[in-house]
């Protein structure tokens, strides 16, 4: 208990160097923090929901932002065709989509880590398999692969998902390979090896947690990225389905109405996609520039 | 005129911001002042923090930001250098003042040829263009001892030697005929048996050119061949100056009598290194009880502890495609015998296959041929896993390199009881005393225990790893070049530790090393090693007073020669 | 040299033979397209018959290796919707393609390399700091929104540029062009700066770190110490080392240029391969599906090959690399 409260104080004080004298960077962070929120209690802040057809009235369709509805409630940010509150829309969309993009960034880290401590221990083949499909991947752009994907298995939450797992997992274990290499050229490695701890012991105890901060670092990167490839592809009408919008696809059914004047359909799930795009990249560019030995003493200036 | 000094430094102080805010700050550089007349070559020496590379920077306006000059002046042929602006000291960098670096691997651009870099400084500074340019470019080459000179100048720096490349940089400095050199550390990255003859050049050309120079370096070995005059820093505060031999034989102050004390000698063994050293306040009984208990158990026979036939090691890189397979030959069939109590050193220069062996005997590495016989039974064929695992924790090892050699994740006394804890030789609920108890052994303190590796200075990581090796209680201990990358007085206080715990203990120690001093003050038997063969196997004052082999003779040369160094 | 190259030869012929059987038994073994061809007034009968016109009654292997030698011949089969054969209907939209990548990658990288020297050797100017949050915004904003804005703001309300199409072409070495008429590049401005905007706030950032690294190492100091002007320390020191890193990216991102421009050409309308391939996906037209992306891979891998050279070409550390 004393340890793990040890820890949190240690991880407080390490996100305060790490932000103080960055007002861009503290910005971010808060606004990323509530993003986060709205989207875990997106159920009950909402002004209706918007899945359920029972509550849409096809009366209520295409009203401009501070309209009041049928129901006498009043939409703050207009309706869609089908009556949709937008508000409501973009919370739900804001949900789904870092949803999405939190367990494709997730598992896809998992993997990496994993796969790349594996090619760096074993070496010989395990390495050449993992490190040659690594290579596959990297030589072709993330946004075609999931297309790829997506037109083999079809459309859906769980095959975007998979297929930004797809897109996160490389770069991860080509990092970790790199890292936890370098480690074990390392000293303490042949100390725990003389001392015959059996190599499992090594890999969790001596090599993950020292070659485990440099892939940290590209994990707010990968969650943008995954937020933005996924809008892309809903936006192109092979992400999630029609029942479930996220923002990509809420801006797609918008995109319609554009031309004829009905901007607030696309226009809000698009502030808040890029605002949360946005405020992740800052906290990112923070963290690796706070990572980095060359711009940190820079920074002293 | 001529009562001018060429450069002259009057109080200077150069400051580093501790935090952002700059409120706390590290002096550098703390009231230095220091003098050099034209043709001079004076020396300055201190430990690591000590200053000194600041000094060469600051005269140059080369100090990095956030290191700031906060006061003093810099008089170079009495003009002033504070606060020049970066065209004017351009017309002085090379011109007047060429500077040299310590690694020269670095100093020179990957991507662009030595010509390139070469000509580029000499169409900086001086009238020569195109082919008289190149024709002056070979010129300085040669005038820098690099022979093939012309050829040298298509090729890059990855494809010449670490020597060879600091005669490179030595031509650049020359290039522009200056007044003055900064060197620092010109020897330190380069192999021993090189350094010598660099630094040979680096004097030729001084003489040939009337140029001063001002030597930064730690070592004393390099003060005492070549400089005039020499100023001794420690922590950015000047600590004593005079010429040289005043300083090496009746230095006046406490820290340079301690420095001088710490030097090896290669002339005689000494038994400890004569340092005023802190008594250990600690309690050390439950320790030295703690490595008692198994000495105890010991059997006392007269075959030799370790035994090593006809050992080789032949490093494969696999074929492929398009390349054949190549072998490396690290170690060629090397025979030698350790006793029990006994210290057994290992000298050659880097490639020697010196640690390979080392790694061979603990496993680390396949053993390509031959064998090693441990406490009368080759391990490879011991197939009892109880055996062999506690054949194997009875060999230990100390390593070269005190920011590596620990987990950074694990406190000083997890790093030390983490592997008895995972083979249950200890409760769990007593690993925490008993690495107390091996850290006030080897001269630290007993509370600091939980502190995380970086808290420590390099010396105390080193006391940490000694503290990790003994608490297998060992019967052999495999010293990797242990003080390599210590500060000398660093060293010698870990040396000292060293012969105490193998006095008490008589612990049997096998001990590589680079540097032949180190090895005269510690080793009761000396291998030297060259390109993997073992060249000669004699007794510590055979080797150092009567050696057989050519090589070990050249070695001998190869050390800094200085008289008289102040004894103790 | 020699080596080095041939060993890259070998790799890339390697690479592009995987990724062909990955794309081939991806898009003809786990997804089935009889199900995709057929509709629910098929018969089981029908559903035979039509897997025995595709082949797909042989083995897999067969059908691989049928395939793989049509496509040597440059058979990559017919489109199911269009009904012609894919090569040709792939070679028509690639000018296109070509045209507006090729713009892109130049504006990117005449704006985005400068830029990025500049902000990385001025690192703490006003200057450098404005220019570097534009580019966090700018790669921060997906492209599919960057387009929609772009056609509001000079389509839409400001009526300057047109939104969508290739407009008028004119042929040159027998090929259509668009960037040949005035109108032709009025049509290709839009296209051609959302797949920029990208571009330039990545060769930025790229720019930046990169010269910020170089800045800071031995031989930098040293150059100064030589007595050489920054100038020159900028142009032969700073400029000769950091396109290294910056040849690896730009060719990487060529790949990436061709892949985003399936999200452009489909939102403006621009009839080249990338709005082939999506609206071939949404048809289900699995021919032009497969042979584009058997292509492009075929494509990428000889970039890769390319910058690899490139790269020993630029570092000699590569190049001598025994």
């Amino acid at each position: 208990m004393i340890d793990y409260k040890k820890k949190l104080a240690t991880l407080s004080l390490q996100t305060k160097s790490i932000f103080s004298g960055h007002p861009i960077a503290i910005a971010g962070l808060i606004g990323f923090v509530i993003f986060v929120l709205i989207a875990l209690f997106a159920p009950w802040i909402a002004p209706q929901n918007p899945y359920d057809l029972m509550v849409l009235d096809i009366m209520d369709g295409l009203l401009p932002p501070l309209s009041k509805l049928g129901n006498g409630t009043t939409s703050w940010l207009g309706t869609d065709a089908v009556g949709r509150d937008i508000l409501s829309a973009v919370m739900y969309g804001l949900r789904l989509s870092l949803f999405v993009a939190f367990v494709a960034t997730t598992v896809g880290f998992l993997i990496g880590v994993f796969l790349g401590l594996l090619a760096a221990v074993k070496g010989g083949w395990v390495e050449s398999v993992i490190m040659r499909a690594v290579d596959l991947k990297v030589s072709f752009p993330g946004i075609l692969l999931a297309l790829m994907m997506l037109a083999i298995f079809g459309t859906g939450v769980d095959k975007i998902i998979y297929a930004l797992i797809i897109g996160v997992w490389a770069s991860k274990a080509r990092l970790t390979r790199s890292s936890a290499l370098s480690e074990m050229q390392k000293e303490y490695i042949d100390a725990a090896r003389i001392s015959a701890i059996p190599n499992w012991r090594i890999m969790l105890k001596f090599l993950l947690p020292n070659s485990i901060a440099p892939v940290l670092v590209m994990v707010p990167m990968s969650l943008s990225g995954c937020i933005g490839a996924e809008a892309t592809l809903s936006f192109l009408g092979v992400g999630v389905p029609i029942t479930e919008p996220s923002l990509g696809l809420l801006i797609a059914n918008g995109n319609d109405y554009l031309l004829s004047g009905k901007w607030w359909i696309s226009l809000f799930p698009g502030v808040v996609l890029v605002s949360l795009v946005l405020c992740i990249n800052v906290v990112a560019d923070r963290i690796r520039e706070h990572n980095n030995p060359f711009l940190k003493s820079m920074n002293m200036q | 005129m001529n009562n001018t000094p060429l450069l002259k430094i009057n109080n200077l102080t150069v400051t580093y911001p501790l935090n952002s805010e700059g409120s706390d700050v590290l002096k550098a550089l703390d009231n230095i002042s220091l003098k050099v007349n034209s043709g001079q070559i004076i020396g300055i020496v201190g430990e690591s923090g000590a200053g000194k590379s600041t000094i060469g920077k600051a005269i140059l306006g080369l100090l990095d930001p956030p290191a700031k000059l906060v006061s003093g002046e810099i008089r170079f042929l009495g003009n002033s250098l504070v606060g020049l602006s970066e065209a004017q000291f351009e017309s002085l960098r090379g011109n007047q003042i060429g500077y040299i670096y310590q690694n020269p691997m670095t100093a020179l651009n990957p991507v662009l040829t030595i010509g390139e870099q070469v000509i580029e400084a000499i169409e900086a500074n001086t009238d020569m263009r195109g082919k008289n340019a190149q024709e002056y470019a070979i010129q300085l080459l040669e005038r820098a001892d690099v022979s093939f000179a012309e050829d040298r100048l298509q090729k890059y720096p990855h494809q010449l030697s670490g020597g060879l490349c600091q005669r490179i940089v030595f031509a650049i400095a020359i290039a522009a005929k200056p007044k003055l050199i900064i060197a620092d550390e010109p020897t330190t990255a380069l192999d021993v048996t090189v350094q010598q003859s660099v630094l040979q050049t680096l004097i030729k050309l001084s003489q040939q050119e009337q140029i001063a120079i001002i030597l930064i370096t730690h070592d004393i070995g390099v003060i005492a061949e070549t400089c005039d005059y020499v100023y001794v820093l420690r922590y950015g505060k000047h600590v004593e100056q005079d010429a040289t031999n005043k300083v090496l034989q009746r230095p006046t102050q406490d820290y340079t009598r301690a420095l001088m004390a710490s030097v090896p000698l290669i002339e005689k063994r000494l038994h400890r290194f004569a340092l005023n050293e802190e008594d250990n306040l600690e309690d050390t009984s439950t320790g030295l009880h703690y490595l008692q208990e198994k000495q105890t158990t010991q059997d006392s026979t007269n075959e030799p502890l370790l035994e090593v036939r006809n050992l080789s090691k032949i490093f494969i890189t696999p074929s492929s495609m398009l390349k054949a397979k190549q072998s490396f030959t690290a170690v060629k069939g090397v025979n030698f015998t350790v006793q029990r109590g006994e210290t057994v050193g290992i000298v050659g220069e880097s490639g020697s296959g010196k640690s390979t062996i080392g790694r061979m005997i603990l496993g680390l590495e396949d053993i390509t041929e031959g064998s090693v016989i441990y406490r009368g039974k080759d391990l490879k064929l011991i197939t009892d896993s109880t055996e062999r695992r506690a054949h194997c924790l009875s060999m230990q090892c100390i390593f070269q390199d005190p920011y590596s050699s620990l987990n950074p994740r694990m406190s000083a006394g997890e790093n030390i009881t983490y592997g008895l804890k995972i083979h249950n030789l200890i409760d769990n609920n007593k690993a925490g005393s008993l690495a107390q108890d091996l850290m006030s052994l080897v001269g630290l303190k007993r509370k600091d225990a939980d502190k995380l590796p970086h808290a420590f200075s390099g010396g105390e990581r080193q006391r940490i790893g000694i503290a990790r090796s003994l608490a297998y209680r060992p019967d052999f201990i495999f010293c990797d070049e242990p003080t390599s990358a210590l500060d000398v007085s660093v060293q010698a206080n870990l040396l000292n530790l060293l012969k105490d715990l193998q006095e008490q203990f008589s612990l049997t120690l096998l001990f590589v090393s680079h540097d032949l001093a180190v090895i005269r003050q510690m080793c009761d038997r000396v291998i030297v090693m060259k390109d993997g063969e073992a060249l000669e196997n004699d007794s510590n004052d055979n080797i150092f007073e009567q050696p057989k082999h050519a090589y070990t003779r050249s070695l001998l040369e190869a050390m800094p020669k200085f008289q008289g160094l102040a004894q103790y | 040299m020699i080596r080095y190259i041939l060993k890259r030869l070998w790799h890339s012929g390697i690479l592009a033979i995987v990724m062909s059987l990955i794309v081939f038994f991806g898009l003809y073994v786990v997804g089935d397209p009889v199900e995709m061809l057929s509709d629910d007034e098929f018969t089981e009968q029908d559903k035979i018959d039509l897997a025995i016109e595709l082949g797909l009654d042989k083995p897999l292997f067969e059908q691989y290796f049928t395939y793989a030698g049509g496509m040597l011949q440059g058979d990559f089969g017919t489109s199911f919707v269009h009904n012609r054969p894919v090569l040709e209907l792939i070679l028509e939209r690639l000018p296109a393609t070509i045209e507006i990548s090729l713009l892109a990658m130049i504006i990117g990288l005449s704006i985005g390399i400068p830029l990025g020297i500049f902000s990385g050797i001025k690192n703490n100017s006003r200057a450098s700091k404005i220019i570097s949050f534009f580019t966090t915004v700018g790669y921060s904003t997906p492209n599919f929104w960057q387009a929609i804005i772009l056609i509001m703001v000079f389509a839409v309300f400001l009526q300057w540029l047109p939104a969508s199409g290739r407009g008028l072409t004119n042929s040159m070495f027998g090929i259509e062009w668009a960037w040949l008429s005035l109108n032709g590049l009025q049509h290709m401005a839009l296209p051609a700066i959302n797949l920029a905007i990208y571009k330039i706030c990545m060769q930025q950032r790229l720019a930046k770190s990169g010269t910020q690294e170089i800045l800071y190492q031995e031989y930098m100091t040293f150059a100064r110490a030589k007595g050489i002007s920054r100038n020159r320390i900028i142009r032969r020191h700073l400029l000769r080392n950091i396109l290294i890193p910056i040849v690896t990216i730009t060719g990487l991102e060529v790949g990436g240029l061709i892949a985003f421009s399936t999200v452009t050409e489909t939102i403006f309308s621009w009839p080249g391969i990338g709005k082939l391939l999506l609206d071939s996906i949404h048809m289900i037209d699995r021919p032009v599906v497969v042979a584009y992306l058997i292509l492009i891979t075929m494509m990428f891998v000889f970039i890769n090959f390319v910058v690899d050279v490139m790269y020993a070409f630029l570092d000699p550390r590569i190049r001598h690399q025994k």
